[in-house]
């Protein structure tokens, strides 16, 4: 596409890439700046004398927690979390997405549905009854308890069913005067028209798995079970010296290693970072509706 | 519930058949000879011969005897960052087979967590209601449980059981036992620390002393002195006014929650005054500290230190590891604050300055009065508690006695010691689900490393104190390193133990007086009086009206502190 | 919205989305639909609806060591003990105004970036620009905090250096009541707003490019173009994501202010979460924090169902 650039457009143009240059620096400083750290000295670290560069360079903290078995462990815990739980999510997500964005006239109860999904993100019962409730449906310590409370993500339901209310209806009667079910429709119209959206969610999804922590501290029973993010939680937090015994003296110096809490931090970010551009493959515009309209 | 009494007449009799050795050797019902260990090894062929025996042994021999069969109890775990060696972990190491070889216990985890999320954890397995057998508590769990009737009352077992060191421990733990009866009952083990190790300490650069030729403080004025000179008389020599005489984090007080290192403790005791701590007043009634007279003049010093620029400017906005920045960056030079702060923080100051000397000294009196150093009401770690129908509630003592031998007992052969403490530096005792310790053992570890220093020898030593040793020779020496150096400063001649030692000689420490579980208004309003009582003294030490004290007072009566002063008192007239 | 000002194609989809009236298919069976939600419903009664039942526990004197059964009742003491408090309408003052001035930065400054990036030609800096800000969201608080602190002093912080270059006095941002909640809104929005900046990227490629090119034949310039078709067409995702927002007017956001406040600006930045975590400390309870979850959860709700109410009767538009 060729346009003409008016004087004020390439002005426009110029200020737009250096603004956003701009914004996005500002969004890369701190890990920009865990990951300076990461590769300084602990000392240095300790003093505040690394910024956005590293100090002392060393890669000790990065063979320090290629050695801790917990790190590793938890990341393969998260790996299995991520795969099973989004896969539920994504289903879940398209399932009650497509029924809910039916017309009122079409599906009456969509609106009685809609309000039961969306009470769930105002009310919840709190930490202990939640847990009550998976302790009685045995998923304790398992894999299960990870993935099946947060297996129905209703903002992404209600995101994912207002993308699939802005799709064009005519496509969706064509289906069902071709003799196409709703099953059908589903699956041979709106899924291929909503990649942008569905990788949206999909993101949201994955982040939302990879990135929680509370209830794998909570739901499992031994820190080998604990996925990535509660593993890191328990070295990041700062220990409460409020109870300490004395006894405990020699893990007191362990408790300044920020460098090896760096270098864990930007390895649990490193998995988003690479799958992230790859889900924008499906963010390109209006590819999907041109294409359709021939 | 009481299955193991009803053995004790077979028990008798048993002690005569097959075991005998088990039993003879804890004669003495104190503690086990060296050749324990090794006995109970070779002794296990003989005890599966013998599953019929019930649990008469170990009633023959309450403290040490082995349950015959063995048994099986449930716990939780609130763990540290645990190491182990390969093939180890936490359900199967050096003392679960330990445990079941000498006692026939076998200890099953019903969950593992890290420390951070303990209480978290610990209240949703209170909530959901399955106990396990034996576990540990805080306080304010222990006084639910004992209310609520969920748990065994020990103090019949506690007589009988625990062997006479566990109760050495126990009654030397500071108000230990006594926190843990509820209307006369013993429900809980307590195991923790006498609170001298709590005591607050002076650390400041002795190098920066020498090189600006002052004397170590002897009074407040001193110490002020000192923190003017550390600003503004350039200690770093950098040709820049870049540094700070008193290190202080926005927590402001040790009790607060968080900061052990740049904490007001020690310069308040300075005044006479004692924040967060209950005490004494002249008529023997018990008064909050915060709001005795002493603290208004103590704040209006510290108000004009940070009007001077003696005190960093933006400690209100830095917890202790962000103020602690600025002593690794050779900036500070005095901070109050707790026995180990060379481990941490301050390790990382020398680690960039091999020159950095950080001294503990004992804190200062602002008269010819000492200055006492106030320390909590207690330091109870864990309060070991059994749930109220336990099969073998007595399994706790049994255990405690066992650890409490193989790690405290001076005939236990030494390598067995090391086996079950600290192998390759791993921490194989933590290992152990309920451990307990001599409560003053650091600063016994002081006395006996300077001891070995003075005569050059160390044969005497256990293992944990032969490497405070090493780490003190090593600087003696002149070879030693910042991780040398920073255990010396705890454990050597001059380490600050040596400043506890001189609290304790001198029986200088006052400890609060409350040491119960938070009262019905402490529950209902300290977080409120807490927040008046922060927010007013930073103000005033940033330069608010020191009058703003008197109307906090008035304040803090007024919201509940009189109703929270009364329950104390009437708690103290009754305990 | 400029809904008038809409070219007829833009006009015609929002009648289409809002009201399907003349589109009866009635005649299509509803079974699979039915059948297609179930799965999700039973997940959700069970392990959303079923807790719930424990939200009892805002009017007991809750015990974790008595239990949910044997926890005493106290009717509704817990909120009164809340309301009683010295403090409750400061810190309702602070909650309030913390959360709707994020609420408002949240809702503004990602439409902003989403349509200034959508006028990026070059894919390799949009998608680039598309990862970065989306960066902040996967650091915690506490990482944040201790950046913060850093930024922000007034003595050594690159801000003030930036400052006083330009003659200000250096400004004490997180010690400062006047400051204290521009740094919690600001900070929040630099962590969170590529969250909502990626929903609305993906409104816009459901756009009709054949809107762009008819109102290009229409002599629309860029700026007519994003006022006429680009805003429209994100228009039901800003509605949702504004409504579902008003969920958040009592959420002012405990990890960050937890982090970042201090007790020289309790006046400014102590909010309900951050109160209610220090009345645990003293003791955990759980029957004051689930009564003020509740209470929190129900003037959500309120919030919510008005603005869904007033859509659909106003504009016939259903939100979600």
């Amino acid at each position: 596409m060729v346009e003409r650039l008016t004087w004020s457009r390439k002005a426009f143009i110029a200020f737009n890439y250096t603004f956003l240059t701009i914004v996005s620096l500002m969004c890369i400083i701190p890990l920009v700046h865990v990951l300076a750290i990461s590769f300084s000295s602990s000392e240095a670290a300790a003093a505040g004398y690394v910024k956005l560069w590293p100090v002392d360079w060393t890669l000790s903290s990065y063979e320090y927690v290629a050695g801790q078995a917990a790190f590793l462990k938890s990341m393969l815990v998260t790996v299995q979390r991520v795969a099973l739980g989004v896969t539920i999510n994504m289903l879940i997500t398209v399932l009650i997405a497509y029924p809910l964005s039916k017309e009122t006239s079409v599906f009456r109860p969509r609106t009685f549905y809609a309000w039961i999904f969306v009470i769930t993100i105002l009310f919840n019962g709190g930490l202990i009854p939640t847990y009550m409730i998976v302790k009685y449906t045995g998923i304790m310590d398992t894999i299960w308890a990870l993935v099946l409370p947060t297996a129905v993500p209703v903002f992404n339901v209600i995101l994912m069913l207002n993308f699939f209310r802005n799709l064009p209806k005519e496509l969706e009667e064509a289906a069902f005067i071709d003799g196409a079910g709703q099953w059908t429709t589903l699956w041979r119209v709106y899924i291929p028209l909503s990649m942008p959206s569905l990788a949206t969610v999909t993101l949201f999804a994955i982040v939302g798995h990879w990135n929680a922590w509370f209830d794998g501290l909570i739901f499992m029973n031994t820190p080998d079970h604990y996925p990535l993010q509660s593993y890191l939680q328990t070295i990041i937090i700062r220990q409460d010296f409020s109870a300490m015994a004395s006894a405990d003296l020699d893990s007191l110096t362990q408790i300044s290693d920020r460098t090896a809490k760096a270098a864990q931090i930007f390895l649990g970010a490193l998995p988003i970072l690479i799958v992230y551009p790859f889900l924008q493959r499906f963010f390109v515009s209006g590819i999907v509706l041109g294409s359709v309209k021939e | 519930m009481l299955k193991p009494k009803k053995n004790v007449a077979a028990a008798s009799l048993l002690c005569l058949s097959l075991v005998v050795s088990a039993c003879s050797n804890n004669g003495d019902g104190n503690q086990a000879n060296p050749s324990n260990d090794k006995a109970a090894n070779s002794q296990t062929t003989g005890d599966e011969a013998n599953t019929s025996a019930g649990n008469a042994t170990s009633e023959a021999d309450p403290q040490f005897g082995k349950y015959e069969p063995g048994i099986e109890l449930t716990t939780v775990r609130v763990i540290d960052e645990l190491k182990f060696a390969s093939g180890e972990t936490i359900d199967s190491n050096q003392w679960t087979r330990t445990l079941e070889e000498r006692l026939g216990i076998k200890v099953k985890n019903n969950w593992v967590v890290k420390k951070d999320q303990g209480q978290e954890k610990m209240n949703v397995t209170l909530a959901s209601g399955d106990l396990p057998d034996i576990f540990g508590v805080n306080a304010t769990q222990l006084k639910q449980l004992a209310e609520a009737g969920e748990i065994y009352d020990l103090t019949e077992l506690y007589e009988k059981y625990a062997s006479p060191l566990v109760k050495e421990f126990a009654e030397a733990t500071t108000n230990g036992l006594a926190a843990s009866t509820f209307d006369g009952k013993l429900m809980a083990f307590p195991a923790g620390n006498a609170t001298i190790d709590n005591a607050p300490i002076l650390w400041i650069r002795k190098d920066w002393l020498t090189k600006l030729s002052l004397p170590e403080p002897k009074t407040m004025d001193d110490v002020i002195r000192i923190a003017d000179a550390f600003t503004n008389q350039d200690p770093d020599g950098n040709g820049k006014k870049d540094s700070y005489g008193l290190a202080l984090n926005k927590t402001l007080f040790w009790t607060n929650g968080g900061g052990s290192f740049g904490i007001l403790e020690g310069f308040m005791n300075g005044y006479h005054a004692y924040p967060q701590s209950w005490i004494k007043d002249p008529g023997g009634n018990l008064v909050y500290g915060s709001i005795q007279p002493e603290m208004k003049t103590a704040l209006a010093k510290l108000q004009e230190m940070y009007k001077n620029g003696l005190i960093d400017k933006e400690f209100g906005v830095k917890d202790e590891v962000k103020e602690a920045e600025l002593a690794s960056a050779g900036r500070l030079g005095m901070g109050y604050g707790q026995m180990w702060n060379t481990l941490f923080p301050l390790t990382d100051s020398r680690k960039n300055d091999p020159a950095a000397d950080w001294q503990a000294y004992p804190i200062v009196s602002v008269d010819s009065t000492s200055a006492s150093p106030q320390t909590p009401a207690s330091s109870i770690s864990n309060y070991y508690v059994v749930r109220k129908d336990a099969e073998h509630p007595e399994a706790l003592f049994k255990m405690l006695n066992l650890f409490g031998e193989l790690q405290f007992d001076p005939k236990t052969p030494k390598e067995v010691w090391q086996q079950h403490s600290k192998v390759d530096g791993i921490e194989v005792w933590q290992y152990f689900p309920f451990a307990v310790g001599r409560p003053d053992k650091n600063l016994t570890i002081h006395h006996n490393v300077v001891a070995a220093l003075e005569n050059k020898d160390a044969s005497a030593l256990n293992p944990e104190e032969l490497d405070a040793y090493n780490n003190s020779l090593a600087m003696q020496e002149g070879t030693g390193d910042a991780t040398n150096w920073s255990y010396d400063k705890v454990f050597g001649k001059a380490g600050s133990f040596s400043v506890i030692d001189k609290y304790v000689t001198e029986k200088l420490i006052k400890s609060s007086e409350y040491y119960a579980a938070p009262t019905a208004t402490m529950t209902d309003k300290n977080a409120t009086l807490l927040k008046m009582e922060l927010e007013t003294f930073t103000k005033i030490i940033m330069g608010a009206s020191v009058d703003e004290f008197d109307k906090f007072v008035s304040d803090w009566k007024k919201l509940g502190g009189d109703q929270i002063t009364d329950e104390v008192n009437s708690w103290n007239a009754t305990k | 919205m400029s809904h008038q000002a809409a070219p007829a194609e833009a006009d015609a989809r929002m009648a289409s989305l809002s009201s399907g009236k003349n589109q009866r298919r009635s005649r299509i069976p509803q079974i699979p639909l039915h059948l297609m939600i179930l799965p999700g419903l039973l997940l959700v009664l069970i392990y959303n609806y079923g807790p719930m039942l424990g939200l009892v526990i805002a009017f007991q004197k809750f015990v974790p060591a008595r239990g949910i059964w044997d926890s005493a009742w106290v009717g509704l003491e817990n909120f009164r003990y809340v309301m009683a408090l010295p403090d409750t309408m400061q810190i309702l003052r602070n909650t309030i105004v913390i959360a709707f001035m994020k609420m408002i930065a949240q809702l503004v400054v990602p439409i902003i970036v989403a349509l200034l990036l959508n006028e990026v030609r070059k894919q390799w800096f949009k998608r680039s620009m598309q990862t970065m800000i989306y960066l902040p969201h996967f650091l915690s608080w506490i990482i944040l905090g201790g950046i913060l602190v850093d930024i922000l002093s007034p003595s050594e912080g690159i801000l003030n250096a930036g400052l006083s270059w330009l003659g200000i006095e250096p400004i004490y941002f997180l010690g400062d009541n006047h400051w204290f909640r521009f740094v919690l809104v600001a900070s929040d929005t630099w962590k969170e707003f590529g969250f909502n900046t990626i929903v609305y990227l993906a409104a816009l490629t459901g756009i009709n490019p054949t809107l762009y090119e008819a109102a290009i034949v229409d002599g629309a310039g860029r700026w007519k173009q994003t006022l006429h078709v680009t805003l429209p067409g994100m228009a039901s995702i800003i509605i949702l994501l504004s409504v579902l927002s008003l969920g958040n007017v009592l959420n002012a956001g405990f990890d960050q202010v937890f982090n970042l406040y201090s007790p020289q600006v309790y006046e400014t930045g102590d909010i309900i979460d951050t109160f209610v975590y220090r009345i645990g400390l003293e003791d955990a309870q759980y029957g004051v924090a689930t009564a003020v979850g509740l209470f929190k959860s129900i003037v959500s709700l309120t919030f919510i169902s008005v603005s869904y109410y007033l859509a659909y009767r106003l504009a016939n538009y259903r939100i979600f």
